[in-house]
């Protein structure tokens, strides 16, 4: 079933030139789904296109099949959640717990009940021994562990990552990394992730390309990131093995395509 | 320019309660035309001591030399613009240093700020907005009505124009999609080779050390722990693992092709060379 | 700024910082009616003893409250200057170089020295003994009665309180753009007129180009954690009223009541 359901959808930001331009693609429910393109290709107006933060020109948005318009917004932002590039800047609260309480507070959870929803989700994230710390004295990647835990509270059945770790140390995406992996697989979360890193798109189990405002190519990894005359044009990085596999053949050596490192030592070791 | 470096120590909030030591008596030096990489975890001191090579921070003991000029611990600095013209200092997310009303005014802003005419400065405006790969066209124009990938150009040329002969990025590629990294890393190359700029590169990216630097220094905990050769650095996988550096993805591959018992050379850091090896031991 | 200690937190575990904020927001306002209330010597005695205590209480130490009274110390010096200037009234007190200086213009000096020293010395033992966020909070809490008169308390909370948390975040901000222009070449000390306010310029254009973006991704994240302006909401953080709460505002109200009797009948 789509969980997002985007069809003919068109928005603009100065009612000049649409920066997206018709654009129609779909989200299964609990998959794990890639966004890629280049910078200014509308990846990040989509997302915010997504939960209402910016209101599209035509066409229509359904999330878990009903329809994105003004009256149903605060329903829908029940559903979904975002994880945006800065840390500093989604970090709301004085404290860690503050900020977990931020959601919370929105949704006018009485307030005794508070304590042991953040401390769930602390532990969820593993931020349990930081309740009381201040952002400033937390690393990228914790604050942005905090900001998961924020939006977990809040019960979602979608996540947004817009290039959730684009601004974090390798430690930092390390860790948001496996914990994006990892609700999606233990929590059947459906997620949406806008990245740069193709090899998190070889990872995914859907991936949509983007270019221009409008989708190129969408599908399985397996069958998208093999197009490599289309990324290289569309100036996008392709996975490393298929990097390998064309010096290989450069130098004359028969193998077939294949875009996971795994992929490529077993068909050298067929070779042999 | 060669930087000596001698027992270099840094310490923030000296008799505080907050006091920390950034930097633990580091010594090294740095020759002309050298393209290092500088890498640690946060907060290994890397930063910390990228300010000591333009004098934004004081050593709080031992000293530090470029060229003829030396700084040590208790000593008050002074003339030290001097000494930041010849060491060009580009922070992490350099677009934010942008202010002026037009790109040509603001790469102009740090070679008059050091002395040069404003004919000159818009002559060196003029130079270095081609020389990180923009047109003429851009110099009228307002820095804000920029992309992020070009402001960051823009920026970077304001410190080019500045004509320093040892270039320091912290950073540079942070947020930048891989196309534009990749142009970034070019142009760095290019400064260094066809300019003759040394060039100090702190990134956490190991591909870019890997394909672009000659040496890497690591540092840990405000000490240096490792001092070397990218070839040296990026022989073996296990040295990584420890740093609790992910590797590139080519040690990747040469860590799976051994497990299944290929032979695969040390030396072999390019994917020319790998693919080499694989035929040597497929055709045999 | 290290020595910076008006208005500063200090995070030490004490009894006045275990106290209810609101409880230390009407009593700080008590005591300050109950200084500008003319209850002569004894009134003044009155409130230095309940100051003593407060400062006792809060494990502050007495360098703290020193520093605190820095501002000032200048102010008094030119105030006692101009007072024995111009005050004649009084009983001569002695007289140097042919200029007879009296008794009045020494009291009026401590008057306002006395009234000046409480009011920076309570504000003090307020600011460092409540978290700038319960500070908030409590602020919060004795705003409610003014919402019958459309006063916006919770927003206005909500604006201090991001901009407190904010503040951090800017300071590290400002000092990156110092060491980025300087860089550049900019000397924020020396040059003249023309190159400072260029420098100035070097700093607040690029410090408010880099909060406005800060505002609006922040605006952007509040709206899809499900902040909506003007709708109700719960508050994490909820204040107790204690007996020790409870005591302290008593001990502030027989203050003002020993003033108020002070000025009337004696």
């Amino acid at each position: 079933m789509a969980k997002i359901e985007v069809r003919d959808c068109v928005f603009s930001y100065d009612d000049k030139i649409d920066a997206v331009k018709g654009i129609s693609f779909d989200v299964q429910e609990g998959s794990y789904t890639t966004i890629i393109g280049h910078n200014g290709s509308g990846k990040s107006t989509i997302a915010k296109l997504l939960i209402g933060l910016l209101e599209k020109k035509s066409g229509s948005i359904r999330i878990d099949g009903m329809e994105l318009n003004e009256e149903n917004l605060y329903d829908i932002r029940d559903k979904i959640g975002i994880v945006f590039q800065n840390p500093d800047n989604q970090f709301i609260g004085a404290t860690v717990a503050d900020d977990i309480a931020f959601g919370l507070e929105n949704h006018q959870v009485d307030p005794s009940k508070m304590d042991e929803i953040i401390q769930e989700y602390a532990k969820r994230v593993s931020m349990s021994e930081f309740l009381a710390h201040e952002p400033t004295r937390l690393s990228g990647g914790q604050k942005q562990r905090v900001a998961i835990a924020g939006i977990l509270a809040m019960q979602p059945e979608i996540i947004i990552f817009d290039e959730a770790t684009s601004m974090l140390d390798p430690q930092g995406k390390k860790e948001i990394n496996e914990l994006i992996y990892e609700l999606h697989e233990k929590n059947h979360l459906t997620i949406l992730s806008i990245t740069h890193d193709i090899e998190e798109a070889v990872k995914s189990d859907y991936v949509i390309v983007l270019d221009d405002g409008k989708v190129i190519m969408a599908g399985k990894p397996e069958d998208v990131l093999m197009h490599q005359k289309e990324m290289i044009d569309l100036k996008l990085d392709i996975p490393f093995a298929l990097k390998a596999v064309n010096e290989l053949k450069k130098q004359g050596i028969q193998i077939k395509d294949t875009i996971t490192i795994e992929g490529l030592v077993e068909e050298i070791c067929r070779l042999k | 320019m060669p930087i000596e470096v001698r027992k270099l120590s840094h310490i923030y909030n000296e008799d505080t309660t907050l006091q920390m030591a950034a930097l633990n008596e580091i010594s090294t030096s740095i020759q002309d035309g050298e393209m290092l990489a500088l890498i640690g975890e946060t907060g290994s001191g890397k930063s910390t001591f990228v300010q000591h090579l333009n004098a934004l921070l004081l050593p709080t003991s031992g000293e530090l030399q470029i060229d003829d000029r030396i700084i040590r611990a208790n000593e008050k600095a002074t003339q030290l613009k001097s000494l930041r013209k010849k060491v060009g200092l580009v922070f992490q997310f350099p677009e934010y240093q942008l202010f002026e009303e037009t790109i040509l005014k603001d790469i102009a802003f740090g070679p008059k700020n050091f002395g040069v005419s404003e004919e000159e400065a818009n002559q060196l405006a003029a130079k270095y907005i081609q020389v990180v790969g923009l047109d003429l066209s851009y110099l009228e124009k307002s820095p804000f009505e920029c992309s992020g990938g070009e402001k960051r150009r823009i920026a970077i040329a304001g410190i080019l124009a500045m004509d320093p002969d040892i270039l320091v990025f912290d950073e540079p590629t942070a947020g930048l999609d891989p196309k534009g990294a990749k142009d970034m890393m070019e142009l760095f190359r290019e400064l260094n080779q066809k300019y003759h700029k040394t060039i100090i590169l702190v990134s956490h990216d190991m591909e870019h050390v890997m394909n672009y630097c000659d040496r890497v220094i690591v540092l840990n905990k405000g000490k240096i722990l490792k001092d070397c050769s990218v070839k040296e650095f990026f022989k073996e996988s296990d040295l990584l693992y420890q740093l609790n550096i992910d590797p590139p993805s080519i040690l990747k591959l040469k860590d799976a092709l051994r497990a299944k018992g290929f032979q695969i050379d040390d030396d072999a850091l390019t994917l020319e060379s790998v693919a080499a090896c694989i035929k040597k031991e497929v055709r045999s | 700024m290290k020595n910076f200690t008006l208005g500063r937190y200090m995070p030490i575990d004490s009894f006045m910082h275990t106290l209810d904020p609101r409880a230390k927001i009407v009593s700080m306002f008590l005591l300050m009616i109950a200084i500008f209330i003319p209850a002569g010597f004894v009134g003044y005695i009155t409130i230095g003893l309940v100051i003593v205590l407060a400062i006792y209480a809060s494990k502050l130490s007495l360098r703290f409250m020193w520093n605190a009274l820095k501002p000032i110390y200048f102010m008094l010096t030119f105030l006692l200057i101009i007072n024995i200037l111009v005050v004649k009234s009084g009983d001569p007190l002695f007289t140097v170089f042919g200029f007879t200086i009296y008794t009045n213009a020494i009291m009026h000096t401590l008057y306002i020295a006395i009234r000046l020293i409480y009011m920076i010395l309570i504000t003090t033992l307020l600011t460092a003994t409540t978290k700038p966020m319960d500070m908030t909070t409590g602020l919060e809490d004795l705003m409610v009665p003014l919402k019958k008169l459309h006063v916006p308390a919770h927003e206005i909370a909500m604006i201090i309180s991001i901009a407190l948390r904010f503040i951090p975040t800017l300071i590290e901000e400002t000092q990156r753009i110092i060491k980025a222009q300087s860089s550049r070449g900019v000397d924020l000390q020396e040059g003249k007129l023309m190159e400072k306010i260029m420098a100035v310029l070097s700093l607040i254009v690029p410090l408010f180009v880099s909060a406005y973006q800060r505002a609006e991704d922040l605006a952007n994240a509040m709206e899809a954690r499900g902040y909506i302006p003007d709708r109700k909401r719960t508050r994490y953080k909820q204040l107790h009223i204690h007996f020790r709460d409870v005591c302290v505002l008593l001990l502030c109200a027989i203050v003002i009541g020993i003033s108020i009797g002070i000025a009337i009948w004696l």
